[in-house]
């Protein structure tokens, strides 16, 4: 189906504008940072938008739309280094970060829940690529396995093992460091 | 119920994935092992921690912009795509330096030194190439190049198109884009290059004199 160009961007919106928070929220779990996030975000929609003849023939897009963003990820790792996911000494944390996201509760909780997502993060970090990237899709961001094959083109048997795995060293490396 | 049937049943049983039989017999094991239990409160603590991991809000109008960025990047991606190769050889034609970030526009030799704007002559009906050079800092991916012309001044190629747009990628150091042009009309005018970056771009103006 060919769009005209007069249609293209009315299509693209309307086809991309139910999908853009959770692709924003993928593209902030992959960077780990807003800038970086931003920058992934903003590539994949004008990857997107010439992809529309493609689009507009699926009758489900989100995995597919996701997809793109996770392949774009990959294939510019380097450009979308994960800023925030670095190993540092507690203390040497960059400021503005997990600080910056206030919780609704009291300023105790509020802090011992920023002390608990930087230990997170740190333990996130520690991950590989594949482990970590199954954890943000699967038990963060709640994808179906089944989505999650779609996305990163691995076999769910496989996903499950990696979760496992993941979640098994997330534990330990959490109850380590005094977490649990 | 051992402690490995714990430690290979521990995900299904987090995720509501196992039957009430398979469940109860877990549920009996951990209420008489100390080790067990442990673990499975250390998987319920880490699964409060994930669902309650944060993403930043982006700003209200974040995603407005990204839609309309990506329809005018992408639509001027599918038009032309043309790639700017690195400065190599000699280049025999007229040029136009522009450095970007500095701000710094160079009038080189063979552009008329008097104005403030670069010009460049060309005869009636005669295709000659002005070799717009750019250089930069950085690598600059995606960014957008816009060429507006006068009346009377087209590119070879582009009959009546009085703006032009590229979707290109700038290597870091010199940027050549050859623009073969020709005067249908012995008036002239300006002629507006304009790069856009980001949020950011620089626009710079070529007399055009036909004789």
């Amino acid at each position: 189906m060919n769009i005209s160009d007069q249609n293209r961007s009315a299509t693209f919106e309307r086809l991309l504008r139910p999908h853009l928070d959770r692709l924003y929220r993928f593209a902030w779990r992959l960077t780990g940072s807003k800038a970086e996030a931003e920058d992934l975000f903003q590539d994949v929609l004008v990857k997107l938008f010439g992809q529309l003849d493609e689009l507009v023939e699926i009758e489900k897009p989100g995995s597919w739309i996701s997809r793109v963003l996770y392949n774009h990820f990959i294939d510019n790792r380097r450009r979308f280094a994960r800023q925030r996911l670095v190993s540092v000494e507690e203390g040497q944390l960059p400021p503005g970060g997990v600080d910056s996201l206030p919780g609704p509760d009291s300023p105790e909780r509020d802090a011992e829940r920023a002390d608990n997502i930087m230990r997170l993060d740190k333990a996130l970090a520690e991950l590989s690529e594949e482990h970590r990237h199954i954890v943000l899709l699967h038990d963060v961001e709640g994808y179906k396995f089944t989505e999650i094959q779609e996305i990163t083109g691995a076999p769910v048997g496989t996903l499950k093992s990696r979760l496992h795995r993941a979640r098994a060293r997330l534990r330990k490396l959490l109850s380590d460091g005094g977490t649990f | 119920m051992s402690c490995t049937h714990i430690n290979e049943k521990i995900d299904d049983y987090m995720d509501g994935a196992l039957d009430d039989a398979t469940t109860a017999l877990l549920d009996e094991h951990i209420e008489s092992c100390d080790s067990c239990r442990k673990t499975i409160k250390a998987a319920q603590s880490l699964h409060g921690l994930l669902k309650d991991y944060p993403v930043p809000t982006p700003d209200a109008a974040f995603f407005d912009q990204a839609l309309a960025k990506a329809t005018h990047v992408g639509a001027a991606r599918l038009r032309n795509r043309w790639i700017m190769t690195g400065f190599g050889g000699a280049i025999a034609a007229v040029l136009v330096a522009w450095i970007i970030g500095g701000m710094l526009m160079q009038t080189p030799e063979g552009i008329d030194p008097a104005a403030n704007i670069p010009g460049v002559t060309m005869a009636l009906e005669e295709p000659r190439t002005v070799n717009l050079v750019f250089s930069s800092a950085t690598t600059l991916n995606d960014a957008v190049l816009r060429v507006s012309l006068p009346t009377g001044i087209e590119v070879v190629g582009f009959a009546g198109q009085r703006e032009i747009t590229w979707m290109t990628s700038l290597q870091a150091g010199k940027n050549i884009l050859p623009l073969k042009l020709i005067a249908t009309t012995p008036h002239g005018g300006e002629l507006l290059a304009t790069l856009e970056h980001d949020d950011r771009d620089r626009t710079f103006r070529i007399r055009v004199n036909v004789t």
